[in-house]
């Protein structure tokens, strides 16, 4: 009797979260708690609500929808549902509720829920607003500043409460996969709060400097701050160094490769946690949830440094900040420009040229400002030749310069151009492409280290 | 969770059925076979039409309506509501839903005992054709061109 008892027990971990309520049909049916009436009596109502939802979706003035419309309404419904039995105590009691309570009141009661979770999330957007990164990542600070606020604005809880209608960039630490609707935005915002409470436990320039050292571009990747910050805080610890500065050598992340190689996976796994918990105490986080959060992270970030310490790329997962203020540069001054007048006589002067030794003669004694040269690459119509020659006479630093104000790109990245612009960036580039590799390498260095004004 | 078919025919075809009580004094009744085929037809429609309807839905409101046009007889009356039912989902669509289901159904029925004299050809073919373009260029859906030309040979008059 005792183990016929337990075969009718619902295992939890089989349910989806995305589709509690569906799953849940399909498991109780399987072990026996509803039968084939109860399913058909559940399926009725789920039709009845369809069909009233469905007429005041209309307005009461159409009795058939199309399919697409229904369907969506549908989904909202289940969704809607199921969110409600995910609130009951236990699956059991979930079942129970389905056989005792009419879909319709269950519905209603989920539809009271998703007004609670609705302002919950915005309470907890509130926060985020409050506790921000001062970052120039642009997915971070899109998805908070418009992404999710669009979510509120959109977000209709009759009809598509199955719906995310938000622009969410910025990749979590731990993504938000099985949820939906009301459910998932809350869950997002949730781990968004506590990755940022993590990383205000460092300074604004620190995790600034840390990213710049993953990629100098890093404001228009696809990354997560917190995986980033924990991973380097880890590593840190790891080399004994204080935590809250971020910094970590290069020499000594070799060190800690040759370290770390000697560990079997198992007692890295374990070294990893350990030095979490000394991450833990360093930053004095007290915060149950936070704890919680950077313990589901953590097997992520183990697995990267497992992989980092076997493939010898252990440079690549902790990561050196730079300090991008104190790279020298060489700062550019494009000169005075001429008067209006005597550009428009000198374009003139050169569209009249009939030999382009006399347009370069006449550039080589008018031109004395970058700006002039620069405008008169666009307006003198010159080919690609007589281009090619105003380079010659250019030094290294005018034409990292203009490579630096003239990036090529490729058709697809190209379509903003203009005609005139697109044509100057292939000219160049064939011209730096003809270049000797030495002075080529001279030219990029020259570009990346150059302040243009 | 599928929307299970079985379960709104049966609900559809017992709902027809009722219209009987209400048709019966004009002296057309159909048979459970006949409302079964009739929920056939709009199931058929619904579905080249890409859409979805509850209970019996617009079935009962075509008869209602057309249970007293005098084209509309014993011989001709299942016949009729088939073709009818057709056109009502054809031009659901066709209309963009900008036209209420009460408000089709009414251009319906007066122009089938009206212009058309009960021909379902003219009916399709002119009448809601014409009240389907109407309505999509944002013209009355009883707007005709004949009435432009009219309103243009008034202004060239003056």
């Amino acid at each position: 009797m005792a183990n016929i008892e337990k075969r009718r027990i619902i295992d939890s971990n089989k349910l989806s979260s995305e589709q509690y309520f569906t799953s849940i049909l399909k498991e109780a049916y399987a072990k026996g708690l509803l039968c084939d009436t109860d399913m058909e009596n559940i399926q009725m109502q789920c039709i009845q609500l369809l069909a009233y939802k469905c007429e005041i979706y209309n307005g009461g003035e159409s009795s058939s929808i199309r399919v697409e419309e229904a369907e969506s309404i549908m989904k909202s419904n289940l969704c809607t549902i199921g969110l409600y039995l995910k609130s009951l105590p236990d699956v059991n009691f979930a079942v129970s509720e389905l056989k005792k309570a009419s879909i319709f009141e269950i519905y209603q009661k989920g539809r009271k829920l998703i007004n609670v979770r609705l302002h919950s999330a915005k309470h907890i957007f509130d926060l985020i607003r409050k506790n921000k990164l001062v970052t120039p990542n642009y997915s971070y600070n899109s998805t908070i500043n418009e992404g999710i606020e669009s979510f509120f604005k959109a977000y209709d809880p009759d009809y598509e409460a199955h719906e995310t209608p938000a622009s969410i960039d910025y990749q979590l630490c731990n993504p938000v996969t099985d949820l939906i609707g009301i459910e998932f935005i809350q869950k997002y915002l949730e781990n968004l709060f506590l990755e940022n409470e993590f990383c205000r436990h460092f300074a604004a320039e620190d995790i600034h400097y840390l990213l710049y050292g993953y990629d100098k571009e890093y404001k228009d990747l696809l990354i997560s701050i917190f995986e980033q910050v924990l991973t380097a805080a880890l590593g840190c610890s790891f080399a004994n160094r204080s935590v809250v500065k971020l910094d970590i050598t290069a020499e000594e992340i070799r060190h800690l490769h040759y370290e770390l190689s000697g560990y079997n996976e198992h007692s890295l796994a374990l070294k990893i946690r350990e030095a979490a918990g000394k991450v833990l105490e360093e930053l004095n986080i007290d915060s149950l949830p936070l704890r919680r959060y950077i313990e589901k992270s953590l097997p992520g970030i183990i697995t990267n440094i497992l992989h980092a310490v076997r493939m010898n790329t252990l440079d690549k997962t902790f990561i050196s900040r730079v300090l991008p203020d104190l790279k020298p540069g060489i700062r550019f001054l494009s000169g005075a420009k001429m008067h209006d007048e005597d550009y428009r006589k000198l374009i003139d002067e050169l569209l009249m040229c009939r030999h382009s030794s006399d347009k370069l003669a006449l550039i080589k004694e008018k031109v004395k400002s970058f700006g002039d040269l620069e405008d008169l690459l666009f307006d003198a119509m010159l080919n690609e030749e007589e281009i090619t020659s105003v380079f010659d006479i250019l030094g290294d630093i005018e034409i990292a310069a203009l490579i630096r104000r003239h990036p090529f790109k490729t058709d697809i990245q190209a379509v903003d151009l203009s005609e005139a612009e697109m044509a100057l960036r292939l000219y160049l580039k064939n011209y730096i492409d003809r270049l000797p590799k030495v002075r080529q390498e001279e030219i990029f260095e020259k570009a990346d280290s150059l302040i243009v004004e | 969770m599928g929307i299970s078919s079985s379960l709104i025919e049966k609900q559809a075809i017992t709902e027809i059925e009722k219209c009987n009580e209400f048709t019966a004094e004009f002296g057309l009744v159909l048979s459970r076979f006949e409302a079964a085929e009739l929920v056939e037809t709009r199931n058929i429609a619904l579905r080249s039409n890409g859409r979805i309807e509850f209970g019996s839905g617009a079935i009962q409101k075509i008869i209602r309506e057309f249970c007293d046009s005098p084209y509309i007889s014993m011989h001709n009356y299942a016949e009729t509501i088939h073709e009818l039912t057709e056109m009502f989902y054809y031009y659901k669509n066709e209309t963009l839903d900008l036209m209420s289901d009460d408000d089709l159904i009414k251009f319906m029925k007066n122009s089938f005992d009206g212009k058309c004299q009960g021909s379902l050809e003219l009916l399709s073919g002119r009448e809601l054709a014409n009240m389907a373009r109407n309505l999509r260029y944002g013209y009355p859906p009883d707007y005709s061109e004949d009435q432009m030309a009219d309103e243009e040979d008034e202004d060239g008059e003056y």
